[in-house]
């Protein structure tokens, strides 16, 4: 009968519904439990207590303290703050960009196309991590300029995405209309092919979110993200990289507060696509 | 019902219901098919047939719940498991669907197909398979079976793979016959000779066929006794002639009353004509080209149209006929300055449309319109009808956005859309709405021509008619010049003034409706008129053949 109540609850909310109510609930509490960090945790995320060295969770440190003796529930609580923000803000810039590209290539097509499809090819041949750490150590290790890396290297797939949409979207009636009423490229591009491309760039950008949070934790990792002694997942998993055997728990929680914020947004990014019917 | 007895009964289909979640789309319908006999199932998109015919395979999603008896040579077809169904499919009862280009595997050979079923059904050896394979292709009348045994689908025409099809249904020998649509995808010359084999089939082999379709003159043309279905109920039942001569039932009155060739048109008042023709076609010639090995150079792939030369008079309906890849839409691309001419030029009042620029070409967009094929695919699915419908007096600059919006509605009005309609996304509608709404947006800009690329060809016939009766009421209120581009010589004959027939890229015939199709001159024109199917003279068929089948 489980399958039953759940079939009716698909029919209720429609199919998807589930994993985007999901989702959105566990990255809207991770929102919650950042914004509001200070209230979840009275200690202070970077108040070093040396006699406290690495506590193993008790009633007084729900995650233990790290090799400073600072409190990990605060430090995980206090680097979603940057963390959400690096993975919702990480995909815009490269969206933007990407789709612009995509839009332009896959409607004029020829030389256009040939010349930005190139800048593609030669993007995508170097690895994405590889391409990132090396434009974040050139300009310098931060948050900021890891943005900047991402717009860099991160819009070659939405301009593959956008682009393959819109060599789909050209050859439908209605962008033939659009063109047999007379309207111009630019208004044919904007107003009927572009709006078509929304469901799928929604979706991407929901899993690619995934990929910046990661990446970005990953970077803090190598130390080349922000910079310490501002909580952040992927440095935390750093410092207590040598402790690991002795101090599981200074890696553990904020690897998994990326994993359950992570997979909220996968979630979100599956259901969507039911939704959206892709 | 007295022949009915006599003969064998070989399906039996009890109190059949289908629904899927609470949607019941079958409902409690009973029917049977004798043994060697034809019997169509007629309806609507949407009136259950096809749902109806795979359920006597066990094909259905599995979302669907089923209830009622499929009597098969003893059995109950729904009581069978899986396993069980399997070696009835194919074997005793196959089927062939509507696309034959998406029901091939595009990587096995057309010999595959056949042997497939020979191998998994009768166990066959390789060479015995191969060699059985070649007598069905054979009898499925394909060419030189020895050599095309071994074609892949792509290599073979779409009358070639529908053959390929059937060959693959019946090489088992099934006594069960389910043809879903089989024809519809298909050039009428080839629908003829695909309905001929069929009716051949059953002739030699006593092969019982279910035989779905919304074309009722097809169906006039090849069953014995027919089924017509309406919103999953089954509204009448009977031999053919009689069903399609005296109908009893008021739907079965409308669908026959809805055929094009039965269709009754209002007249068009027409103006004076005009001393020089509207638009003048002249030796236009269009290649599609493709980039060629070397940077730069780019190779002629496809000669789409070759020196046509046609005019279209002010008020008159000019008819395009033609088969797939005759170049019918072609000329009306080229028209619409969607497609490049590669030699010869379109006149419009005397000026060459390629020289027209800025302003110019503006206007001549807005002079000439057109209406596409597929109702659903030539709406933007993110906009609303209204916002469709005005967006073409905003985007040239004839009204202001709420002027426009005022002069939709009318137009919404115009086309007898009802005005709830307006902030509806075109999914909500459909396909003869959604049609409609093309028109509207069309005569938004209160053009001369309207370009009609079948409009009608994926709407269900009496929407069709609908379509038609309003498109011939437009041409009188607005004094509209009408090219009709279709592959229906009935629409066409019914609807157009002149009928120009279109032939691989060339245009073959060109004359007044009368003459071309009470007098045509050219062979091809002839095969043409023969191939289409046409209800009334299906009905003078099935009477004869009827005396000479001898039922008793």
């Amino acid at each position: 009968m489980i399958s039953l109540s759940s079939a009716s609850a698909r029919r209720h909310f429609g199919p998807g519904a589930i994993e985007i109510a999901a989702g959105t609930a566990i990255i809207l509490t991770w929102v919650v439990l950042a914004v509001a960090a200070p209230l979840f945790s009275g200690a202070d995320p970077n108040g070093i207590d040396l006699i406290g060295l690495l506590q193993p969770p008790s009633a007084d440190h729900f995650f233990g303290t790290d090799h400073l003796g600072r409190d990990v529930f605060s430090r995980v609580l206090h680097a979603a703050r940057i963390d959400i923000w690096m993975g919702i803000a990480g995909v815009i810039p490269p969206l933007l960009i990407g789709a612009t590209i995509g839009l332009i290539s896959g409607y004029a097509g020829g030389v256009i196309d040939a010349v930005m499809m190139r800048m593609v090819d030669i993007t995508v041949a170097f690895p994405f991590f590889v391409l990132v750490i090396a434009i974040v150590g050139m300009l310098g290790p931060g948050l900021y300029n890891y943005f900047v890396a991402l717009a860099l290297v991160g819009w070659v797939s939405y301009a593959r995405l956008v682009r393959a949409e819109v060599l789909v979207l050209k050859n439908r009636e209605f962008v033939t209309a659009a063109q047999a009423l007379g309207y111009g490229p630019i208004v044919v591009m904007v107003r009927h092919i572009l709006p078509n491309t929304f469901s799928s760039l929604l979706v991407f950008a929901t899993t690619d979110a995934v990929l910046v949070l990661l990446a970005g934790a990953s970077l803090g990792f190598l130390g080349l993200g922000v910079q310490p002694p501002t909580p952040e997942w992927g440095a935390m998993i750093a410092d207590g990289q040598p402790y690991v055997v002795d101090a599981w728990w200074i890696c553990f929680f904020p690897g998994l507060a990326a994993t359950t914020l992570g997979f909220g947004f996968i979630l979100t990014s599956d259901g969507l696509s039911r939704v959206l019917g892709r | 019902m007295i022949t009915a007895k006599s003969k064998q009964r070989l399906l039996d289909v009890e109190k059949l219901s289908i629904a899927f979640g609470n949607v019941p789309i079958v409902k409690d319908i009973s029917f049977g098919v004798d043994a060697g006999e034809i019997l169509g199932v007629v309806g609507e998109s949407g009136s259950g047939k096809s749902i109806t015919c795979r359920s006597l395979l066990g094909l259905l999603p599995r979302a669907a719940s089923v209830s009622g008896r499929i009597g098969f040579d003893g059995k109950n077809l729904l009581a069978l498991s899986g396993e069980e169904m399997r070696a009835i499919r194919g074997r005793d009862i196959s089927m062939v669907f509507q696309n034959p280009a998406s029901h091939l595997d595009p990587l096995m050979t057309l010999g595959g197909h056949v042997m497939e079923s020979l191998r998994h059904h009768f166990g066959q050896t390789r060479k015995e398979a191969r060699q059985n394979a070649i007598d069905v292709l054979r009898e499925v009348q394909i060419n030189e079976p020895e050599r095309r045994i071994d074609a892949y689908p792509h290599e073979l025409s779409g009358g070639m793979k529908q053959r390929g099809m059937i060959g693959s249904a019946t090489a088992c020998r099934p006594r069960l016959l389910l043809a879903d649509e089989p024809t519809t995808a298909l050039d009428v010359t080839v629908q003829a000779r695909i309905l001929d084999l069929l009716g051949e089939l059953n002739r030699t082999q006593g092969l019982s066929i279910v035989f779905v379709s919304h074309d009722l003159a097809v169906v006039a043309e090849l069953c014995h006794r027919v089924v017509v279905m309406r919103n999953g109920e089954i509204v009448e039942e009977g031999p053919a002639n009689e069903i399609l001569r005296s109908p009893r039932h008021k739907y079965t009155k409308l669908l026959i009353d809805s055929q094009p060739s039965l269709l009754t048109l209002p007249p068009v008042a027409r103006e004076e004509q005009a001393k020089t023709p509207l638009i003048e076609v002249d030796a236009l010639s269009i290649t599609y080209s493709k980039p060629g090995a070397l940077p730069g150079t780019r190779k002629d792939v496809v000669r789409a149209l070759q020196e046509a030369n046609l005019t279209v008079e002010a008020g008159e309906s000019l008819g395009i006929v033609g088969e797939s890849g005759s170049g019918k839409s072609t000329v009306a691309r080229a028209i619409m300055r969607l497609a490049e001419p590669s030699g010869g030029e379109i006149r419009f009042r005397g000026r060459n449309i390629a020289a027209l620029k800025g302003t110019e070409l503006s206007e001549y967009r807005r002079k000439v319109q057109m209406v596409f094929q597929n109702p659903f695919d030539s709406l933007n699915p993110r906009m609303r009808i209204i916002d469709a419908i005005a967006e073409p007096m905003i985007r040239h600059g004839l009204a202001t956005r709420n002027e426009a919006l005022g002069r939709a509605r009318e137009l919404m009005r115009q086309v007898e859309l009802p005005l709830e309609f307006a902030d509806r996304k075109p999914r909500q509608l459909s396909g003869g709405q959604c049609q409609r709404v093309g028109i509207a947006r069309a005569l938004a800009l209160d053009p001369e021509v309207l370009i009609a690329d079948e409009v009608t060809s994926a709407l269900d016939v009496t929407i069709q008619a609908q379509i038609l009766r309003l498109l011939q009421r437009l041409r009188s209120e607005r004094h509209l010049t009408v090219i009709y581009i279709s592959h229906d010589l009935s629409v066409v004959r019914k609807f157009c003034d002149r009928i120009a027939v279109f032939r691989a890229a060339k245009l073959v015939e060109l004359g007044s409706a009368e003459a071309v199709f009470d007098r045509p001159k050219e062979s091809y024109t002839k095969l043409l008129l023969q191939s289409a199917p046409r209800l009334e003279r299906a009905l003078e068929r099935t009477g004869a053949s009827d005396a000479g089948h001898g039922r008793d």
